[in-house]
């Protein structure tokens, strides 16, 4: 039996894979760690090229960088395996939803702060292997500050395991830490052990209208990188639209900050910032916070060609020269978190990313039909080590890492 | 060997700048893992990245290995040139580059000293926040290298987490910067692959580290227990409660009396144990956390709890902690320290554990360790000039980190694997797992040029040489390098 037949004695329907205009010849769903590296290297060996899903929220608005013959689809692995609270760490199955880990761990009074759009279908795997992160990002760290270890199967049918779960350890080469970003370009990671935080006691959120130019004015937030906010967001008023009523106001641009803390320090903090800020518009707490900061993920994710960028900024100043653009309603700029998703039209694209550049932002992915120049980045220099790194992971060049 | 042409490299950097003498030679053999000596050919000291990058590619071209070194405080043998060649100690680069306080971030070259980056960043009310035990005198580059801890690191995290960018020589000589001021990265993050492998994935050169404000407020407890196990129920007991402490310590008995007898500190000389707690952050939330603590050690049987009034009093209580070191160096003329980790749930076991196997070996022990995080350093005590006491410390010693395995842990929290834990490395992972590590060291140096040996258990590197752990012969001190 060819590897070929034994990789199609196990498919399912190739259909929900589509990518754009690009159907897989094989879909394979494994239900264990061990059939899913086996499933890998039998397609590896046919040099067959693989695209790795999981819940497939950030996956469908790419296209694949090395072809796409099968998609391993890896939602089946699901399992949360250990949570022990007074531990603090969890290690679950990369399959497992972003909102099962919450309810989860939740039930507990803890939290794993890892952010995506669409909790509901995102896994644990997409989140690592994309590094994605939401507004919360500088306060909580992006997922591979939160990872401790993982379990991960290359193209050769290497299984292997790099860093542990206890929430210290400089054992060995963080090889796990490098699966972080590589988009499924490097290796299938099929388990990760996580560091846990205790559920914030209070979360107020705090909503402001602004005009373009109070948002530009550098004086108004020179306080606020400092307050460490758990996330302070900008939103233009057509990516506002997504909010829930009680959270909306009538303004140009939206701006939420989050405060998530012990009870005494969150009203503390809430006078700072009010302090600095003038009374919000509107003022959200508890559980309609999660709901909200939910909601700010999913802005991130409207129907058109995206940009994401990133910048060392900490305040919405940072988007002063950008707030009379056209597209500037579309905006979602998570503050302190550097991160900016800008939704452009293709024939201003490359003078917007070369302005953005001018003004510290660099492009981190694209998704869609959008089309620019990029300027000249360091990220050129290191092109050689990062093949060298992929080739020395997946030697058959199978892995077909979401392109961005 | 024939000896070196150093020619070149004193054009370079100066006469100052290379130094071959015996002494020079000598006083590099070893870092602070002072039973592996290996004597370094010469030793380089330059002022910037670009000759640390032609040092790189005048060694590659003479086939030299090169082994990057901070303070030489590490504690497995990271800096020590097991295989000859250059020592490229970063001591002479050792600039803050550039502080932009209102984006909280700084650059500085790798031989800034931890402290003093605080130190200096103190008028602008930020800190650096990995706060490894030797502080006063390890470089932020080192600490890049081994990816250190602290005490703090509990509640901040460890020196990954505080590092957005660095610049890098390769093994070839390529200056990249990877990672950046921004805190993401288009595609995989290959700062977070050198972040952690003992300079052997390449050089850095200058690091771009994220500042935080300093906590508006401290406060330090120190609880006495009747048992260990009370101690570290306490410890499950406060993290299960939702509070994340900034440190939580732990001196057993032994250790206790040990430093109570130097230092005379008021220190409970018929506690089994005694727990040090600090918190802090908002003035306006440590009241009740330092309440709610309390009353949760008090469940678990806390004897007494003392608060530090002022400044003053909670350096005394540290004073205690930071210590223990120097007074095992008192008590025996030999000792082992361990790095190993467990879960935090399993620390009471841990420490039984660490009694009994030191116990059947007619041996001494005492611990002194980061509770919070899971992270033991177990020292057993032998008269260093006994060779059979000795073995059987190391036997002790190698058996202590197979439990830490066992237990769901691992062999080194914070000192890094170096040479000390090399062996250990195969009984922590799998083949394919250290397969998968030495795939990735081939495609940042494939000729191994840059500290080789290191961290991965190759071939002729001691693989079936019994286990070397970290052995030392302390000189009395009373603060300093503690761990």
């Amino acid at each position: 039996m060819s590897l070929a037949t034994g990789l199609r004695e196990r498919a399912v329907s190739p259909e929900p894979y589509r990518l754009g205009q690009l159907e897989p010849r094989l879909a394979i769903k494994p239900t264990s760690p061990e059939e899913a590296s086996e499933v890998l290297h039998a397609a590896a060996q046919e040099k067959l090229a693989i695209v790795l899903w999981g819940g497939g929220t950030r996956l469908s608005r790419t296209m694949p960088s090395r072809g796409y013959d099968v998609a391993i689809d890896l939602s089946g692995l699901d399992r949360i395996l250990e949570f022990d609270p007074e531990d603090l760490t969890v290690t679950a199955q990369c399959g497992v939803t972003l909102e099962t880990l919450r309810a989860t761990l939740g039930a507990r009074g803890q939290e794993l702060p890892l952010e995506s759009p669409q909790a509901k279908r995102a896994t644990l795997g997409g989140t690592l292997a994309w590094n994605g992160s939401g507004p919360r990002r500088r306060r909580f760290g992006a997922p591979v500050d939160r990872l401790l270890g993982a379990r991960f199967a290359l193209s050769d049918g290497t299984l292997a395991r790099a860093g542990g779960k206890v929430v210290k350890n400089v054992a060995g080469h963080p090889v796990h830490r490098l699966l972080c970003g590589s988009r499924g370009g490097l290796a299938a990671i099929l388990e990760a052990s996580l560091k846990l935080l205790p559920s914030a006691e209070t979360r107020v959120a705090l909503i402001y209208g602004l005009k373009d130019w109070e948002v530009a004015e550098v004086a108004r937030w020179m306080t606020l990188p400092r307050l460490e906010p758990s996330f302070l967001t900008v939103l233009g008023s057509a990516a506002a639209a997504a909010l829930s009523e009680k959270a909306r106001v009538d303004a140009p641009f939206t701006v939420v900050v989050g405060i998530e803390e012990d009870q005494k320090f969150a009203l503390e903090q809430e006078k700072h910032v009010i302090a600095a800020l003038g009374s919000p518009a509107a003022r959200l707490e508890g559980e309609t916070v999660i709901a909200l900061t939910q909601t700010l993920c999913d802005a991130e994710h409207q129907d058109a060609a995206h940009l994401t960028l990133t910048s060392p900024h900490l305040t919405p100043a940072a988007l002063g020269p950008f707030l009379g653009r056209r597209e500037a309603s579309r905006l979602v700029f998570h503050a302190p978190a550097g991160r900016l998703h800008w939704f452009p039209s293709d024939e201003v694209a490359t003078a917007l990313v070369l302005a953005l550049h001018e003004a510290g932002f660099r492009v981190i992915e694209k998704a869609g039909p959008v089309g620019f120049q990029a300027p000249v980045a360091p990220e050129a220099a290191i092109a050689p080590l990062r093949d060298r790194i992929r080739t020395s992971l997946d030697p058959a060049g199978v892995m077909s890492a979401a392109q961005v | 060997m024939p000896a070196l042409d150093l020619a070149p490299l004193r054009v370079l950097l100066g006469d100052d700048g290379v130094l071959d003498s015996r002494a020079a030679r000598f006083t590099y053999e070893a870092d602070a893992l002072v039973i592996e000596k290996h004597t370094p050919d010469a030793i380089v000291l330059p002022r910037s990245t670009d000759e640390v990058a032609a040092i790189v590619r005048w060694a590659r071209a003479h086939r030299l290995p090169i082994t990057p070194r901070g303070a030489g405080t590490g504690l497995a043998g990271g800096a020590t040139a097991e295989h000859g060649g250059i020592v490229l100690s970063v001591n002479r680069m050792d600039r803050i580059l550039r502080v932009d306080a209102d984006r909280m971030l700084a650059w500085v070259q790798p031989g800034v000293v931890n402290l003093e980056l605080s130190k200096q960043l103190a008028p602008l009310n930020l800190y650096y926040a990995p706060d490894p035990a030797s502080q006063q005198v390890s470089t932020v580059g080192g600490n890049v290298a081994t990816n250190a801890g602290g005490p703090h690191c509990l509640k901040y995290g460890v020196t990954f987490n505080h590092v957005l960018g660095i610049v890098v020589v390769l093994a070839d000589g390529m200056v990249v910067t990877l990672g950046g001021e921004a805190p993401d990265s288009p595609d995989f993050d290959l700062a977070s692959a050198v972040v952690g492998s003992e300079g052997t994935l390449g050089i850095v050169t200058e690091i771009c580290v994220r500042l935080l404000p300093k906590p508006q407020a401290v406060k330090t407890m120190l609880f006495d227990f009747e048992t260990i196990e009370q101690s570290c129920r306490a410890v499950s007991a406060t993290i299960a409660a939702g509070i994340v402490p900034a440190a939580m310590e732990i001196m057993d008995r032994h250790t206790v009396r040990l430093v109570e007898a130097w230092l005379g500190i008021g220190l409970p000389l018929d506690a089994g144990a005694v727990l040090l707690i600090e918190v802090d952050g908002p003035a306006i939330s440590l009241g009740p956390q330092v309440e709610r603590i309390t009353a949760l050690a008090k469940q678990e049987g806390a004897r007494s709890v003392r608060v530090a009034r002022d400044e003053a009093e909670r350096a005394a209580i540290w004073k205690g902690r930071k210590s223990a070191f120097g007074a095992y160096g008192r008590a025996a003329s030999g000792f082992y320290i361990m790095d190993g980790v467990v879960p935090r749930t399993r620390l009471a076991e841990a420490l039984a554990g660490v009694g009994r196997l030191c116990a059947e070996r007619g041996l001494e022990s005492g611990n002194v360790f980061h509770a919070g995080d899971g992270n033991l350093h177990p020292h057993v005590l032998f008269n260093a000039d006994d060779p059979k006491q000795q073995a059987a410390a190391l036997d002790a010693s190698h058996e202590i980190l197979r439990m830490c395995i066992r237990m769901g842990g691992s062999i080194s929290g914070e000192h890094g694997v170096g040479i000390e834990k090399r062996p250990m490395m195969r009984e922590l992972f799998a083949p394919n797992d250290l397969a998968v590590m030495e795939r990735l060291r081939a495609a940042f140096d494939p000729q191994r040029t840059l500290n080789p040996g290191k961290i991965l258990p190759g071939d002729g590197e001691g693989v079936h040489a019994p286990a070397q752990m970290g052995g030392m012969r302390p000189v009395a001190v009373a603060e300093g390098p503690w761990i």
